[in-house]
C-alpha cells in the first residue's frame, strides 16, 4: 500500500491550499500553510525513503518514483516549508504597509500550495506528456503568483505577461518534441506508442537516432526556456525581480530545477540512441552561453534582485554544462549543484526580501551599511554571497570543483578554461555589488531603520534563514554519507550504463 | 483502395484550408476578424481529425475530434470575444509591419518549410503534406505573435501555434492517448483564461491594450 503514498503526498498541498483560501485572518492562513508544509515534509519523507530502495509505481505506470524523483521531491518539500514559514513574516510587513489585504493574502497562500503541488506532480510523472502538463501548470500558477499574488503593480503584470508568453511558446516546442518521441516509439513497438519514461528507457538504444535528435532539439528549446538557459532567458530576470521574495526563492531554487529535471529525463532516453557527442554538445553549448551572458549582466547590474536572477542563470548554465560533460563524476556534480544552489539562492532571496522591505528599494546604490543596521541579516547575506560566488568554505564551491575536475579529467580543456574565467567574472561582480551594500556608507549607517524583531513570525523567518545558512556552511565542509549515496544513486538513474 | 485515395485528398484539402486561414490572419485589420479566422482554423482542425476518425473507425479519434471542437472552436473563441468586449479595445490590429509585407513573409516561410522538409525523416501514416503544413502554421503563428502590438493578438498567435502543433502531433502519431489529450487541452484552456485576465489587467493598469508600454523591465 506504499504506492498510494504518492496520492497522499499530492493531496496534502491541494487541501492546504483549499483551507488557506478560506482563512479569516492572516495569522490563521500562515499557521495553516506552515502546518500543511510541515505535514507534507513528514509524509513525503516516508515516500522518498521507499523510492530510494526501489521504484514505486501507480496507475499502470502513469505515476512513478525512483531515486531521482525522490531527490527532487525532497528538495521541493523542504524549500516549500522554508518559503511557507518565511512568507508569514514577509506578508505581515506587506499587510502593515497597506500594500495588500486579506483577499490578496488568501490568494497568495492558496496559489503557493498549488504551485508546490504542480512541481511535485512533475517529479512523480512517468508519462512524459503528463510531465509536460505539470510543467505548463507550474508556469501558469507561478505567473499568477507573480502578477496578482499579493497586490497588483504595473511592473509585476508586465513581468508576468512576458513570463507566461515566452514560456508558453517555449513549452509548445517541448510538446512537439514529445510528439516526435512518441512517434519514434512507434518504430520499435508497432501499433502502440510509448510515453512512459521507464519503458522508453528500456527501448532507448533502439530508437531512431535522427528522429530523437530532432526531438531533443525541441525539448531543450522548450524546457530550456523554462529552466532559464540563455539565450532563452529573457523572462527570468523580470519574473524573479518582480515576484514577492518568497516566490522568487521558489522560482529560482526549485522551479528552474524542475524544468531541468525534464531535460535530464529526456537525456537518459535520447543519449543511448544518438550517442553522447550530440546531447553533450547541445547541453554544453546552452550552458556556456548562459554563463557568458549572465556574467556580463552581473557586472553591470544595478538592481540586487535582478543580480540574483542572473546568478540563477549562471548556476543553471553550470548544471547544464555538467550534464553535458556526462559520466558519473560530472552527473554527481550536477545533482550536488542542484541541491547546493537550491539552498543558497533561496537564502539570498529571503535576505534580499528583508533588505528590500527595510530600505524600500531594490537598487544596489541606495542600500548601504546592512551589516551595521541589521547585523544578523548582514552575516547571513555575507555567507550567502560568498557561497553563490563559489568561494571555498561553502557548499557551492564543492560542487563547482567536482564539475571542474570532471571537465579536466575528460580532457575538455577549453571548457575548463572558459568555466574558470567566467566564474571569476561572476565572483567579482557579485562580491563587488554586495560588499557595497553590506559595508558601504562608512560612518553614516542609517540609524533610523527599525531593527527590533517584533513578533513570532519574524523570528521564524530569521530562523529559516539561519538554518539555510548553517546548511550552506556545513555541507561545504562535510557531506553526510546518506546524501552522498543518494546523489550517486540519482546519477546512476540518468547515466548511460 | 479508392476510398483511401479519396480520404488522402480530403485530408490534404482540409489541411490546406487550415494553412490558408492562418495566412489570412496576416491580412486582417480587425481583432474580431482574427478571432473569426481562428475559429475557422480550429473548426477545420477538428473536421480533419473527425474525417480520419471516420475512415479509420477509431473511437479515441472521435473523442479527440469532439474535444478539439468544443474547446478550440467554441469555448476559446467565445472567451476571446468576451475579453475583447470587456477591454473595449479599438478594433484595429496595428501590426508593426504592413499587411502586404507580412503576407509576403508568411509566403516565404511556407516555401522555406516545404523546401527544408521535402526529404523529411518522417514517414507519416497518410499524408506528407500535413506535417509540412503544420510546421508552417507553427511558424506563422510565431510570426503573428512577434509582429502585433495588441495583447489579444499575441494570444491568438499562441493559439494558432498550438493548432499547428496539434496538427503536427496528429500527422505524426494519430494523436495521444485520450486522457493525455484531455490534460493538454485543459492546460491550453487555462493559458487562454489566465492570459485573458492579464490582458484585462494590462488594459486597466497601463490604460492601453498595446504592448509597447511594457518596456520598463530590461537589462
Amino acid at each position: 500500500m506504499n504506492n498510494f503514498m504518492i496520492i497522499y503526498v499530492l493531496a496534502i498541498p491541494v487541501l492546504t491550499a483549499f483551507i488557506c483560501y478560506f482563512a479569516p485572518r492572516h495569522s490563521v492562513a500562515a499557521s495553516v500553510s506552515a502546518a500543511g508544509s510541515l505535514l507534507l515534509v513528514i509524509v513525503s519523507s516516508m515516500l522518498v525513503v521507499s523510492s530510494f530502495s526501489g521504484s514505486v509505481m501507480l496507475f499502470s505506470g502513469m505515476l512513478f518514483m525512483d531515486s531521482l524523483s525522490g531527490y527532487m521531491m525532497s528538495i521541493i518539500v523542504l524549500l516549500g516549508l522554508a518559503s511557507s514559514l518565511y512568507s508569514a513574516g514577509y506578508l505581515k510587513h506587506e499587510l502593515h504597509a497597506g500594500l495588500t489585504n486579506i483577499k490578496g493574502i488568501r490568494r497568495y497562500y492558496a496559489l503557493l500550495h498549488v504551485f508546490i503541488f504542480t512541481m511535485l506532480l512533475v517529479t512523480v510523472s512517468n508519462n512524459l506528456a503528463l510531465m509536460w502538463i505539470a510543467i505548463e501548470a507550474t508556469t501558469l500558477i507561478s505567473a499568477l503568483l507573480i502578477g496578482l499574488g499579493v497586490y497588483k503593480r504595473e511592473l509585476a503584470i508586465e513581468a508576468a505577461w512576458k513570463y507566461i508568453i515566452l514560456c508558453s511558446v517555449g513549452i509548445t516546442f517541448a510538446l512537439l518534441g514529445i510528439f516526435i518521441t512518441y512517434y519514434a516509439s512507434f518504430g520499435i513497438n508497432i501499433g502502440n506508442g510509448i510515453l512512459n519514461w521507464t519503458e522508453l528507457k528500456q527501448f532507448a538504444p533502439r530508437l531512431n537516432p535522427a528522429t530523437m535528435k530532432l526531438a531533443f532539439i525541441f525539448i531543450i528549446i522548450g524546457y530550456g526556456t523554462k529552466a532559464g538557459l540563455a539565450p532563452l532567458h529573457n523572462w527570468l530576470p523580470d519574473a524573479h525581480s518582480q515576484a514577492p521574495s518568497p516566490i522568487s526563492a521558489l522560482l529560482s531554487g526549485i522551479l528552474l530545477n524542475t524544468a531541468f529535471y525534464g531535460i535530464l529525463r529526456f537525456l537518459a532516453i535520447v543519449e543511448p540512441s544518438t550517442g553522447h557527442q550530440f546531447t553533450g554538445g547541445m547541453l554544453i553549448f546552452f550552458g556556456m552561453a548562459s554563463m557568458i551572458i549572465s556574467s556580463v549582466f552581473i557586472l553591470v547590474q544595478k538592481n540586487y534582485k535582478r543580480l540574483l536572477a542572473y546568478s540563477s542563470i549562471e548556476h543553471m548554465g553550470i548544471i547544464s554544462i555538467a550534464a553535458g560533460i556526462g559520466g558519473p563524476a560530472a552527473l554527481y556534480g550536477a545533482l550536488l549543484h542542484v541541491l547546493n544552489h537550491a539552498v543558497a539562492k533561496p537564502l539570498m532571496f529571503f535576505a534580499s526580501g528583508r533588505i528590500q522591505s527595510r530600505y524600500g528599494t531594490a537598487r544596489i546604490e541606495s542600500v548601504c551599511g546592512v551589516l551595521k543596521a541589521m547585523p544578523m541579516l548582514g552575516y547571513i547575506t555575507f555567507i550567502g554571497v560568498f557561497a553563490l560566488a563559489g568561494s571555498p568554505p561553502f557548499n557551492i564551491f564543492l560542487s563547482k570543483f567536482s564539475i571542474l575536475k570532471a571537465a579536466a579529467d575528460t580532457g575538455l580543456w577549453t571548457l575548463t578554461a572558459m568555466f574558470l574565467v567566467f566564474s571569476a567574472v561572476v565572483f567579482y561582480g557579485m562580491v563587488m555589488s554586495f560588499s557595497r551594500m553590506l559595508f558601504g556608507c562608512g560612518d553614516e549607517a542609517p540609524e533610523d531603520i527599525d531593527t527590533a524583531e517584533t513578533d513570532f513570525w519574524d523570528r521564524l523567518g530569521t530562523g529559516v534563514m539561519i538554518c539555510l545558512a548553517v546548511i550552506v556552511v556545513v555541507t561545504g565542509l562535510w557531506l553526510p554519507d546518506f546524501l552522498n549515496n543518494a546523489i550517486k544513486a540519482c546519477a546512476a538513474v540518468i547515466g548511460v550504463m | 483502395m479508392k476510398n483511401w485515395i479519396n480520404l488522402v485528398s480530403l485530408i490534404d484539402f482540409i489541411a490546406v484550408g487550415i494553412l490558408l486561414s492562418t495566412i489570412a490572419m496576416n491580412a486582417l485589420r480587425r481583432v474580431e476578424s482574427c478571432v473569426k479566422a481562428y475559429r475557422i482554423n480550429s473548426l477545420l482542425l477538428s473536421l480533419l481529425i473527425l474525417a480520419t476518425a471516420f475512415s479509420v473507425g477509431d473511437a479515441h479519434l472521435y473523442i479527440a475530434g469532439i474535444l478539439t471542437l468544443l474547446s478550440k472552436a467554441i469555448i476559446i473563441p467565445i472567451f476571446l470575444v468576451r475579453t475583447i468586449r470587456q477591454m473595449k479595445v479599438t478594433h484595429e490590429v496595428q501590426p508593426h509591419i504592413s499587411n502586404g509585407l507580412s503576407l509576403l513573409i508568411s509566403g516565404i516561410m511556407v516555401s522555406i518549410v516545404y523546401a527544408s522538409l521535402s526529404e523529411g525523416i518522417f514517414v507519416t501514416g497518410f499524408s506528407k503534406n500535413v506535417l509540412q503544413i503544420s510546421v508552417a502554421v507553427i511558424m506563422i503563428g510565431l510570426f503573428i505573435m512577434i509582429t502585433r502590438k495588441k495583447a489579444i493578438t499575441q494570444v491568438i498567435g499562441l493559439l494558432v501555434m498550438e493548432n499547428g502543433l496539434f496538427l503536427a502531433g496528429f500527422a505524426l502519431t494519430f494523436g495521444m492517448p485520450t486522457i493525455i489529450e484531455l490534460g493538454i487541452l485543459f492546460d491550453m484552456l487555462m493559458v487562454v483564461l489566465i492570459l485573458g485576465i492579464f490582458a484585462i489587467q494590462i488594459k486597466k493598469v497601463f490604460a492601453s491594450s498595446n504592448l509597447d508600454k511594457l518596456t520598463t523591465l530590461k537589462g
